[in-house]
């Protein structure tokens, strides 16, 4: 028994290292721009082994509508090299760091002809099987407002307000109350000295907040009568 | 007793109708189509299928969402503090904070339902106000009526 768990778990962990290795890559998933704005296109990367020099970044971009893929980044042997003849020349800019794994690029001025698909594939050697990673640019004359988020708002901004009153309320009711405590502690006090005991008499000085709860206890006990 | 009774049938009610006029999506209704709010319905080769809202004017549809949301909120809300009213109100006072959560809910479906009439469907041929359209009226009559009988009421003192 124990040596089949043993043969079993040697197996597994003789499968599972193949299925992990391989290199993820991550774009986002869509990115909207202003027309004539700047947009980065981030790229990263995950693999087991460690970040080699022979590291390699390369972005192609596919226009929407159209099957042709065209490249216009690449990074090989410690060297940007960026689209110098075809639609984005001059407007690529390598901004990441490809010892931390960070191949993004900054495509700059913006236009409608700019609405595609950016594929990026990194490969770090020895590790190069994995899929290329995709992410898609539109771009706007306005931002559209995204759903939900003026909903959201008005209604937290409303309820929040709501809470807010409410805790203010309770708390001046309170400190109003403190503040009846303490000014007839202060008479209370001024009285004694005066030596007007004979007056107060035996009772001893009364909690306002105890005797508003026990007024309030007396009515609670005078309505649930009343309602019986 | 009995009028109590009623006071609180007539709350339950509104706050149905309110719901009823905040998840339905027919503000807005024709022979094919039942929108609004939230989703659309359209009716093609007799099989219902939802979409989502295209070409409306963003801001104002999510203001009228969120005041919708907001008047059920409010008028559950009124309902809570009116039963905890009842039994801690001492006695000939008015039961004031229901009233006015009552009376914010009835402003923010008003808003809702006249921000909707306003923006919303100017220009349409064929089509009519839908049954949550009406609801949300309705409700705004019967939120107007309870939130004044909040404020006027008093405890029994006897």
């Amino acid at each position: 028994m124990l040596t089949f768990v043993a043969l079993a778990s040697v197996l597994l962990l003789g499968i599972v290292p193949e299925q992990t290795e391989g290199i993820a890559i991550y774009t986002g998933w869509e990115r909207h721009a202003l027309l004539g704005s700047d947009i980065r296109l981030s790229c990263s990367f995950f693999s087991w082994r460690m970040t080699s020099e022979d590291v390699t970044f390369s972005w192609t971009y596919r226009p929407d509508g159209s099957r042709d893929s065209i490249s216009i980044f690449h990074y090989g042997g410690g060297v940007a090299y960026v689209d110098n003849k075809g639609p984005f020349r001059d407007r690529v800019e390598f901004v990441g760091n490809p010892s931390r794994r960070d191949g993004s690029i900054l495509i700059k001025n913006l236009d409608y002809n700019d609405n595609g698909t950016f594929t990026c594939d990194a490969k770090n050697p020895p590790d190069i099987v994995g899929r290329p990673s995709s992410v898609r640019l539109l771009v706007f004359e306005k931002v559209p407002i995204q759903a939900g988020v003026i909903t959201g708002a008005i209604i937290g901004v409303v309820l929040g307000l709501l809470v807010l009153i409410v805790v203010i309320y309770y708390l001046m009711r309170f400190l109003v109350a403190r503040r009846v405590f303490s000014l007839s502690v202060s008479k209370h006090g001024k009285k004694k000295k005066e030596g007007s005991q004979a007056r107060q008499g035996p009772v001893p000085p009364a909690d306002p907040t105890k005797v508003k709860a026990a007024a309030s206890e007396k009515k609670k006990q005078e309505s649930r009568k009343d309602k019986k | 007793m009995l009028m109590l009774a009623g006071i609180v049938i007539l709350h339950i009610t509104t706050i149905i109708l309110l719901l009823v006029a905040a998840i339905d999506n027919a503000w807005w209704v024709t022979k094919t189509v039942s929108t609004d709010l939230w989703g659309r319905w359209e009716l093609a080769n007799s099989a219902w299928h939802y979409t989502n809202l295209k070409d409306y004017p963003e801001d104002y549809l999510q203001a009228v969402q969120a005041t919708t949301v907001l008047a059920c909120i409010f008028a559950i809300l009124a309902l809570f503090v009116f039963v905890a009213q009842l039994f801690t109100l001492p006695k000939g006072q008015r039961f004031t904070f229901s009233g006015i959560f009552q009376l914010i809910s009835c402003l923010c479906i008003m808003i809702a339902a006249s921000i909707y009439t306003a923006k919303f469907h100017p220009i349409e041929k064929e089509g009519g106000f839908g049954h949550s359209y009406v609801l949300a009226w309705i409700s705004f009559v019967l939120t107007l009526i309870l939130s004044i009988t909040y404020l006027i009421l008093r405890k029994k003192s006897e």
